[in-house]
């Protein structure tokens, strides 16, 4: 991630943090005054829902009553045959504004029922459990009628005509009517749910409005519960009050629903709000992080971009920084800087060329001074037999020219060594069976093995596919490899020579259990002319790095002295 | 008029009659209860089919001339407006439904006659599993019907034929038994176990939402449909009403067969042979009988005389005078 991206980032989360907390505690004050006022206005329904109902219960009291104290009920409480009266129920209930109205003899048959006639005779059994109806007021009862079951507000009063008792059980419905009749504010509901069945039934729920999933399992838990409780259900917080009837056991559940839309919408308008300066917010840190990138990342990618041409070898790079802050003096430093590194790399290049000059003249004068000094000898040799042997001379100038000769064909080959490291040609890159070229480079080397006493060992990966390499100069770096392994084992040894497939490419290992190489000689060790040995040119290692190096491959040594040594190329 | 004069026949007056039935014929019916029983006494002098009809005295009757000089009818008048039309004294003769005759009764101004028209229910083609049938004859409670709703009046019965006309009506049981009833229910199919009980007769109406009641304990769900609604006819069962026409027994059971739908019964000439053959049309419930109940009507203050009706509910008014003037 560049300085630039970082610096719009911070920028950005800066702006979206400012404005994200500032819009989280509007909206969360926003909700807590909506809630408290949802709260009150919520509290004050119930207060006049209780208010209403408590109305209700007296009027229903009072007009229970009145039916139970009238001479029609007294007539039928002291008729030894009632059934005359079984149809006058629902003119007592209509003329008292009761819409349940059941007149029940003593033994707790059914007289006359107003919401179900038919029901005469009919037994109620459940009056007789208590004996002053008159104090129980009026309370809820779940009331069977021909369509189904209802909910009611029911009072129960009595008649006596002297030893006879006439129930009189009168009350109202609670139904969409009663709920119709609830002033409720804007924005609120009133639903009833009639706990009529044991399970939840949908058409028991009454009032306006949606009702959904939620508000079912919402019903099922406060009748579980039978206690208040309140749930925010989409957009409408409801407060559930169960209701319960006569013997305590709840009848129904009122819910009073309180829209949230108000709230969510503004809500969503401070959202809105919120997201515009958020995104002014970014625009702003869009500009400020372009003006930040004018001002200072600039001089730092200017930087960034000479030190990358530096890295890339053009020690000579400036840069160009005209202003005096910390980043013009770190322009300054970095100008000084590459003005030392070119000095220092002329200096370099001078003292190893010079040093490179030293080391080719003192091995070229170590390589020929070899072969020179036989040559001096056998000249001498010759020239003393022709002064002090004569008759030896042709017998000595015989085996001395032979031995000028063989001399003269070693100072030759010294030459061409030097002459073949001069002129390492281009890599000619084709297909090549690795294996095949180990396995017929290291049977050129037999007899060799055979007389220093070195075990070879090949251990191939069959795994490895032709790799493209140009198989002359891979001979001839695995030559110089062999070679030199055979060489630093003088007492014998074992010589292993391993493949290994890397992916597309080729690890060749050839390892020697050698004396091994100290640490310092094996950074040197890749140095033209430099050689642990007595007879090299010190030109092996430096052309098996050439050859290396021009297929694009790495080689590396790990060595221990009297540990052996083990030169690694890794190919492809 | 002094009250020692009105207890005297005398000649004069016009008796107004209302009624339920509003009778569609294109001439006024010449047989059976009700208005046919006017003609020897009476001529008729107008007819308007389905609203009214005028009858005059024959001078020259049989039993000699009717103390009335005309009788005229009103038709089509639903029960509670002639219960009004009475307590008004715009009428002296209406018929009375079961609540009015029970409250005119104690003034002793009702004329009743034997129980004359047989209620039952008629179970149709859907109702095909005789348990079903049998289950509903058993659910309902018709001593409690016939004490409430009827009012006492009726009989409650199991039979067809009411028992002053074949004696042995006693014999088919008609007590209530919910216990077999539910049993019996249970062992149908549910499906089987629903269905529309139509009544053709708004004063039944309390009668079928009782039965419905009665068969809900039995474990049947029946539904009333109102009278007058289209689904009517096409009820399940429908809770109708048949006046029986003849006071021969078998010729009787023919005619509530033939209106109720049940095959014409085999002839019989002994009470055994009427018996066997009122069971066999029984068997199988396609039909349960409930009640066997009487014509009865209320008359007006003004009416003096006899029972203006006979015991088979026939209309006798040439014994009748009006006493005063019309209110």
């Amino acid at each position: 991630m560049t300085f630039r991206t970082r610096l719009l980032l911070i920028f950005t989360v800066a702006v979206m943090a400012s404005v994200g907390m500032v819009e989280w505690l509007a909206i969360d004050a926003t909700r807590q005054s909506f809630e408290l006022m949802e709260a009150r206005r919520v509290d004050a329904l119930v207060a006049q829902f209780r208010k209403e109902f408590a109305r209700r219960a007296a009027n229903i009291v009072h007009a229970v009553e009145g039916i139970a104290a009238s001479d029609a009920a007294f007539n039928i409480a002291n008729a030894p045959d009632p059934s005359a009266y079984y149809n006058d129920a629902a003119s007592m209930a209509s003329a008292r504004g009761l819409t349940l109205l059941e007149l029940v003899a003593g033994d707790g048959a059914i007289v006359s029922s107003a919401e179900w006639p038919a029901r005469f005779g009919y037994k109620e059994d459940w009056l007789a459990q208590r004996s002053d109806w008159q104090s129980a007021g009026a309370f809820l009862k779940r009331e069977e009628l021909a369509d189904g079951t209802t909910l009611a507000l029911v009072a129960v009063a009595t008649a006596t005509a002297g030893d006879r008792k006439l129930y009189v059980v009168g009350g109202q419905q609670l139904d969409a009517d009663f709920l119709s009749t609830l002033v409720l504010p804007e924005g609120m509901r009133v639903l009833l749910y009639r706990a009529l069945q044991p399970r939840f039934a949908q058409e028991q729920l009454l009032g306006p409005g949606p009702r959904g999933d939620q508000l079912a399992s919402f019903i099922e838990r406060v009748e579980k519960q039978q206690a208040e409780a309140t749930r925010t259900i989409g957009a409408e917080t409801f407060h559930a009050l169960p209701l319960k009837g006569y013997g305590d056991n709840l009848l129904g559940v009122l819910l009073i629903g309180s829209s949230r839309r108000e709230l969510l919408a503004l809500e969503h308008a401070q959202r809105s709000y919120g997201l515009a300066v958020a995104g002014a917010g970014i625009l702003i840190g869009i500009v400020m992080s372009a003006w930040a990138t004018a001002r200072v990342t600039r001089p730092v990618r200017l930087l960034a971009e000479s030190a990358g041409k530096v890295a890339a070898g053009n020690w000579d790079t400036t840069v160009e920084m005209a202003s005096g802050d910390e980043v013009g003096q770190l322009a300054q430093a970095f100008n000084r800087m590459t003005h030392e590194l070119v000095e220092q790399r002329e200096r370099l290049v001078q003292t190893e060329r010079v040093a490179a000059w030293r080391e080719l003249a003192r091995r070229l004068a170590h390589e020929l001074k070899n072969p020179l000094f036989p040559l001096q000898i056998t000249v001498e040799n010759m020239q003393r037999a022709r002064e002090r042997y004569p008759e030896q001379f042709d017998e000595v100038f015989r085996e001395g020219s032979h031995t000028l000769l063989a001399e003269l064909a070693n100072l030759k080959q010294i030459i061409a060594r030097f002459s073949d490291f001069a002129k390492m040609p281009a890599p000619q890159m084709q297909p090549v069976d690795f294996n095949a070229l180990v396995t017929d480079t290291m049977r050129l080397f037999e007899a060799q093995f055979a007389q220093a006493r070195v075990t070879p060992k090949i251990e191939l990966d069959a795994r490895l596919r032709p790799i493209e390499v140009d198989p002359e100069q891979m001979t001839r770096a695995l030559r110089n490899l062999v070679v030199n392994a055979i060489d630093a084992m003088p007492e014998g040894g074992a010589l292993t020579v391993r493949t290994l497939a890397l992916g597309a490419g080729v690890r060749l290992e050839v390892s020697d259990t050698g004396r091994g190489l100290a640490a310092e000689e094996c950074a040197r060790l890749f140095t033209p002319y430099y050689t642990t040995k007595t007879h090299g040119t010190g030109l092996g290692l430096a052309i098996v790095q050439s050859v290396v190096s021009d297929h694009k491959g790495r080689i590396a040594v790990e060595s221990e002295p009297g540990r052996g040594a083990t030169f690694r190329i890794d190919l492809g | 008029m002094g009250a020692h004069a009105a207890t005297r026949p005398h000649y004069g007056g016009t008796l107004r009659v209302e009624m339920r039935e509003a009778i569609e014929s294109a001439d006024p019916p010449q047989t059976g209860p009700g208005m046919a029983s006017l003609n020897g006494a009476f001529a008729i002098t107008r007819w308007e089919a389905g609203r009214s009809a005028s009858y005059s005295a024959e001078e020259d009757a049989a039993g000699g001339r009717p103390f009335l000089d005309a009788v005229e009818i009103e038709m089509g008048r639903s029960l509670r407006d002639q219960a009004t039309d009475l307590d008004l004294g715009k009428t002296d003769v209406v018929e009375l439904g079961f609540n009015e005759a029970h409250r005119l009764a104690t003034a002793r101004r009702t004329w009743l006659s034997a129980p004359v028209r047989v209620v039952a229910l008629v179970f149709g083609p859907r109702v095909d599993d005789t348990r079903v049938r049998e289950a509903l004859a058993l659910a309902v409670n018709r001593a409690a019907i016939r004490n409430v709703l009827l009012q006492g009046q009726g009989e409650v019965s199991g039979a067809l034929l009411p028992q002053w006309l074949s004696g042995y009506a006693f014999l088919f049981d008609a007590t209530a038994d919910v216990a077999r009833a539910r049993a019996l229910a249970a062992a149908t199919p549910p499906a089987a176990r629903s269905f529309t009980l139509g009544v053709e007769d708004a004063t039944l109406r309390p009668v079928a939402d009782r039965i419905a009641l009665n068969a809900r304990d039995a474990g049947l769900a029946v539904s009333v449909t109102a009278p007058g609604a289209v689904s009517a006819p096409a009820a399940d069962v429908r809770l109708v009403e048949v006046r029986i026409s003849s006071r021969d027994g078998w010729q009787a059971l023919a005619g509530v067969a033939a209106a109720l739908g049940l095959p014409a019964p085999a002839r019989a000439d002994t009470p055994e042979a009427l018996y066997a053959a009122e069971r066999a049309l029984l068997e199988g419930f396609r039909v349960a009988p409930l009640f066997h109940l009487p014509d009865v009507y209320g008359a007006g203050p003004r009416v003096k005389g006899g029972g203006g009706i006979t015991p088979a509910g026939e209309w006798r008014f040439e014994n009748l005078w009006l006493e005063g003037r019309r209110p």
